[in-house]
């Protein structure tokens, strides 16, 4: 007869394995089915040697596996000895292709077109992936890799590199120094990988270094084993069959994305946006009854969380209600609240009260809460200060806040009630508070980190509608029409599209009609003219700036065109309901008459200054227009002598965060490699434990609690964070003088290899009084730091 | 002076050069402290000649030992990245102004009266400490925007990197055409040299035989491809190796240009601070000296 097992449980990762091994504690018939060779795969594709770190470290690790903070072979040994002891049935080369059924009756189908009969599943599979392989006849050879740690453990080999993405490109390129390296490319270009990467590489092969075969699909791997090399890839190319003999095969095709699989066993995802996760219950229960979710793919990236998770599917799958690892810290958390008696009663309190975070699931919710704080302020105290660089988003559980702006230089005040929410302006532009809020009585808040929010924004569809809506409205009123009634401005919000553009892309060119007008909520835009058949660069707008209102005006073609300079996001207000609101209410209509007025005399200047459009144009294509502070260097006035890194360096325990000669430079204007302070971090977007963070000064840096992943320094496209690691000694000036040795302002000396990486970046030395120590040491007065509004919006005046 | 950059923009105004730090504040103050030593000098009118050891004299003196002391201070200043006394800019346009006083608040220290002796020793070492300053704030003009108008837009790393990789690529080549001239361009290559020691980075010899060598290697391969006329394919392979060899000459000039312009702005300090010591030395003697056997 079949076994029917009572849990099948898919991957072996830190969730997966710890489910497995309650499971095997509990007695339970289960099975623990793994793709890979070896338990754990994500973990053991780490580099050799790398340090785990075990997060967040308030959170008590709840599973029959032991983990704490060690080296990656340390972690996976303990997990296979512990595997074994606890008995887990396990079974590796497992991969599952299918899951049908429901409750009581799953059916898993391996790879193998074997069928696995089990009760409930739980998925574990992380977000990596399954690498994909060659898919040809012998792609398991034993001289197929998929993965290479160390470039410089090959010698003299002819290596057959498979694909044409970074990590090919990069493994080739390091390969070919000792090496006679082949890269197969299925297309004709590179044009895939990052322009660094496909710039080398066809240098490379130009050069001879890397031989590349173009248009190439693998056909097969023979070995043949009496022969040197032993191998040979056989390929279809686009003039015939080729044979490449070789010792070794690197297969870099990337992996597939597993939510395909996911929505394949019949789970939801909320949103098409590749970063949405599925939705699961406070039992960890997807929408397919039986199934559960758990680990990264459920949202819970960090290792401890997961295993905790493991733990706790198998309890709630047995029926056991046992309290989340987490109900203490919540109970932590809740004791300001007044009237606090548990934590369920006040999760569903703030539901309740607060209508944008209705839509979350309990396990959202409780999520959600364990990254937010509740805030009990005293009336009158200030919540953020208007230009603070905070983006944390605020909702009023209790009580009122009153906000103040600004409007043409007058003063207004608005109060907004329990269940609204403030501080989305600043979350979704990444730019500075445009007002300053203050707690009124009684005031309850539910403060919330930016990356939670935006979490939280991107899985559940609810809350993001809600939170745009705001934004649109609230947009219209402080920037366009202020004294304007809530319902005469519905049919312009009802007509307004939200677009999102990439780096580049064109909002309209010049010559167009016009077709509205743009409101930028996020990124920046450059404004140009074809001047004696150039396109020159006018001048630079900034989120919460609008453009087109010139041609909707005066009713002619777009005067100009306006381009992305980053990543942009932008509300179109049609033109008719927009006409008409001018039509009716004078005061709109003067306010845009004076912008309008002002921006020709701003074109006409900046037409006077062509040179000045180059620089902008040189900014521009460095990426800085997405910047809030960003380090130029006056090569007129740099004498070279490396004051800025030596003190940037002496101030940061040895390691310099600056590479003042390596970046570009457009006549005198050199842009160092140095961290600009991005509007939207990109080194933020995926750090597990969450510790980039920006300080309201607008300072982006990094906390004691980075655990030294790299993922920051991966996402940063301008190579401006490393892996280091800092020293607290600091050498004294006067013992170098007297008796010599470190000098000030040098690199500490090469630490053990046993402590761990952490990532290093610039954090404009807020830590220093008197401002960032590179501009302050400089002799010369070459080095400045500006915010590129600043530096670029012409000065009206002139 | 240099030109701005063309940015008419106020947050550009913060950033000045040091020689304008403050609207050359430093500059006045010096000019304020040699206006005031001529004063005193010119209004003290002792009996007997004018010298150091005359009230205005010692006033005069104790002015310009506090002033050594506070140039000299730079070094210590320039290396503590952490202090908040000033900027380096400022201390900088201190730095300049205040030495080039000092040549004249010195002179009239010791009413210009010099013997062969320590007093005077100090005053002549004070003089080449402020020459090698005066070249090095020249130097600190003028070549900044060379090296960039050298470099064009690659880094000197990036030059060398290139250097190497139009050396394999013309080696390559050269193998195609003929051994001879794959011999001959090794040879060259493994001949050509970048940098050297600190005469050779300043003034550049090196660089100048390296491109005798390229220009040599050139003029070789010229004769070769006249002597390809019926040989199509070769003619053109070598011609190939021609366009490579230029490019790999004009770089390597390039490199050698960096080299030396980025020596020239540095050599003076090898001069300056060693000097400085010597200064700071012979200014205690001189001190110790008027004191013990005045």
């Amino acid at each position: 007869m079949e076994t029917i097992f009572k849990i099948a449980i898919v991957g072996s990762g830190p969730a997966g394995l710890s489910a497995a091994a309650r499971a095997a504690e509990l007695g339970l018939p289960h099975i623990l089915l793994e793709a890979e060779a070896h338990l754990s795969n994500t973990i053991y594709r780490y580099q050799k040697g790398k340090f785990v770190m075990a997060e967040p470290s308030v959170l008590p690790l709840r599973s029959p596996i032991s983990f704490a903070a060690g080296r990656r072979e340390q972690i996976l040994e303990t997990w296979n000895i512990e595997a074994r002891g606890h008995r887990i049935n396990h079974r590796l080369h497992a991969e599952v292709t299918a899951i049908s059924g429901g409750r009581w009756a799953f059916s898993l189908t391996l790879a193998d077109g074997e069928v696995i009969a089990a009760e409930h599943v739980v998925l574990a599979i992380g977000l990596q992936g399954n690498i994909r392989k060659l898919g040809c006849p012998g792609d398991d050879a034993e001289f197929v890799q998929y993965q290479l740690d160390d470039p410089d453990a090959y010698q003299n080999e002819q290596i057959v590199v498979v694909g044409a993405g970074d990590a090919a490109i990069e493994n080739a390129l390091a390969l070919s120094g000792h090496n006679q390296v082949t890269i197969i490319n299925r297309r004709g270009e590179f044009d895939r990988a990052k322009g660094a990467n496909n710039a080398a590489i066809l240098k490379a092969i130009e050069t001879g270094g890397v031989r590349c075969i173009y248009n190439a699909e693998v056909a097969a791997v023979e070995q043949t084993p009496r022969a040197n090399p032993p191998g040979v890839l056989a390929l279809n190319t686009a003039t015939g069959e080729a044979h490449v003999p070789c010792h070794r095969i690197i297969g870099r095709l990337g992996a597939t994305p597993p939510r395909k699989f996911v929505e394949s066993c019949g789970v939801h995802f909320p949103s098409a946006d590749p970063t949405s996760l599925p939705a699961v219950s406070a039992t960890y229960e997807s929408n397919v009854p039986g199934l559960y979710i758990i680990g990264a793919l459920a949202g819970f990236p960090l290792i401890k969380q997961a295993m905790n998770q493991g733990y706790e599917v198998v309890e709630f799958i047995e029926g056991h209600d046992v309290a989340p690892a987490d109900e203490p810290l919540l109970r932590q958390k809740f004791r300001t609240l007044p009237g606090f008696r548990d934590v369920n009663a006040a999760l569903q309190l703030i539901q309740q009260r607060v209508p944008v975070l209705a839509p979350l699931t309990l396990l959202q919710l409780r999520e959600f809460m364990l990254d937010s704080e509740i805030r009990t302020p005293a009336p009158g105290e200030v919540i953020f200060e208007r230009n603070d660089y905070t983006d944390s988003f605020y909702s009023i559980v209790d009580g009122d806040a009153e906000v103040e702006f600004e409007l043409e230089g007058q003063p207004r005040t608005v109060k907004l009630g329990a269940g609204e929410f403030f501080g989305e302006m600043s979350l979704i532009s990444g730019r500075r508070r445009s007002a300053t809020v203050r707690a009124g009585h009684g005031c309850v808040l539910v403060e919330t980190p930016r990356r939670a929010m935006n979490k939280l924004i991107h899985s559940v569809a609810a809350v993001k509608r809600v939170v745009d809506e705001a934004f649109l409205r609230r947009a219209i009123e402080s920037g366009i029409a202020p004294d304007v009634p809530h319902e005469a401005l519905a049919e312009l919000a009802a007509t307004a599209n939200l677009l999102s553009f990439k780096a580049g892309d064109v909002l309209f060119k010049e010559g167009d009609a016009s077709d509205g007008v743009y409101l930028i909520r996020r990124g920046s835009a450059t404004i140009s003219r074809t001047m004696a058949g150039r396109e020159v660069v006018l001048a630079y707008v900034t989120a919460g700036q609008s453009v087109g209102e010139m041609s909707l005006m005066s009713d002619t073609p777009r005067s100009a065109t306006v381009r992305a300079a980053v990543a942009l996001e932008a509300i179109r207000l049609a033109p008719a309901p927009f006409r008409g609101l001018l039509v009716r209410y004078p005061a709109v209509r003067g306010r845009m008459h004076e912008q309008f007025r002002q921006r020709v005399a701003q074109n006409i200047d900046a037409q006077r200054q062509s040179e000045r459009g180059g620089i902008i144009g040189f900014l521009m294509a460095q990426g800085v227009g997405e910047a809030t502070d960003v380090l130029l260097i006056d090569e007129s006035l740099c004498v070279r002598c490396d004051q800025c890194e030596k003190a940037c360096t002496d101030t940061h325990g040895g390691v310099s965060r600056l590479d003042r000669e390596a970046g570009p430079t457009y006549q005198n204007l050199h842009v160092p490699t140095s961290c600009r302070h991005c509007e939207h971090p990109h080194c933020m977007k995926d750090c597990p434990p969450d510790a980039i963070r920006r300080s309201p000064g607008g300072e982006v840096y990094i906390t004691d609690a980075c655990i030294g992943c790299g993922n920051c320094e991966r996402n940063c496209p301008y190579g401006v964070i490393h892996m280091g690691v800092e020293t607290k000694s600091q050498p004294s000036l006067w013992r170098w003088l007297v008796f010599g040795g470190r000098e000030p302002g040098t690199e500490g000396p090469k630490v053990h290899k046993d402590v761990a990486k952490k990532a290093a970046k610039c954090d404009m030395c807020k830590g220093l009084p008197g401002g960032p120590a590179c501009v302050r040491a400089c002799p010369t007065g070459a080095a400045l730091r500006v915010s590129p509004e600043s530096l670029l919006r012409a000065t009206r005046k002139a | 002076m240099r030109q701005p950059l063309p940015i008419a923009n106020p947050a550009f105004k913060r950033h000045e050069s040091f020689l304008v730090h403050q609207r050359f504040l430093y500059l006045k103050v010096s000019l304020a402290l040699c206006a005031a030593a001529l004063f005193a000098y010119f209004y003290d009118d002792p009996a007997g000649a004018r010298s150091g050891n005359s009230l205005t004299g010692y006033s005069l003196g104790v002015l310009s030992a506090l002033l050594i002391l506070q140039l000299a201070w730079m070094g210590i200043r320039k290396r503590r990245y952490r202090s908040r006394l000033g900027t380096v800019r400022g201390w900088a346009s201190a730095h300049v102004y205040l030495g080039l006083s000092l040549a004249l608040i010195a002179g009239l220290h010791c009413a210009f009266q010099f013997g062969w002796n320590v007093h005077s020793l100090a005053y002549i070492l004070l003089l080449l400490v402020i020459a090698s300053g005066v070249y090095g704030t020249v130097v600190y003009g003028g070549t900044p925007a060379q090296i960039t108008a050298n470099r064009g837009l690659l880094t000197r790393e990036a030059m060398i990197i290139e250097l190497e990789q139009l050396n394999e690529q013309s080696l390559r080549v050269a193998d195609a055409v003929n051994p001879e001239v794959h011999r001959r361009l090794l040879h060259s290559i493994s001949h050509a040299h970048i940098g050297g020691g600190l005469r050779t980075q300043v003034f550049g010899p090196e660089a100048a035989r390296f491109e005798e060598e390229a220009v040599s290697t050139v003029q070789f391969m010229a004769s070769q491809i006249a002597g390809m006329e019926h040989a199509a394919q070769k003619a053109e392979q070598a011609r190939g190796l021609m366009d490579l060899l230029a490019q790999r000459q004009d770089l390597a000039e390039r490199i050698n240009r960096d080299i030396r312009l980025h020596a020239r702005m540095q050599v003076w300090l090898y001069l300056h601070v060693p000097l400085t010591c010597a200064l700071l030395a012979a200014v205690i003697a001189h001190i110790t000296s008027v004191f013990l056997y005045r």
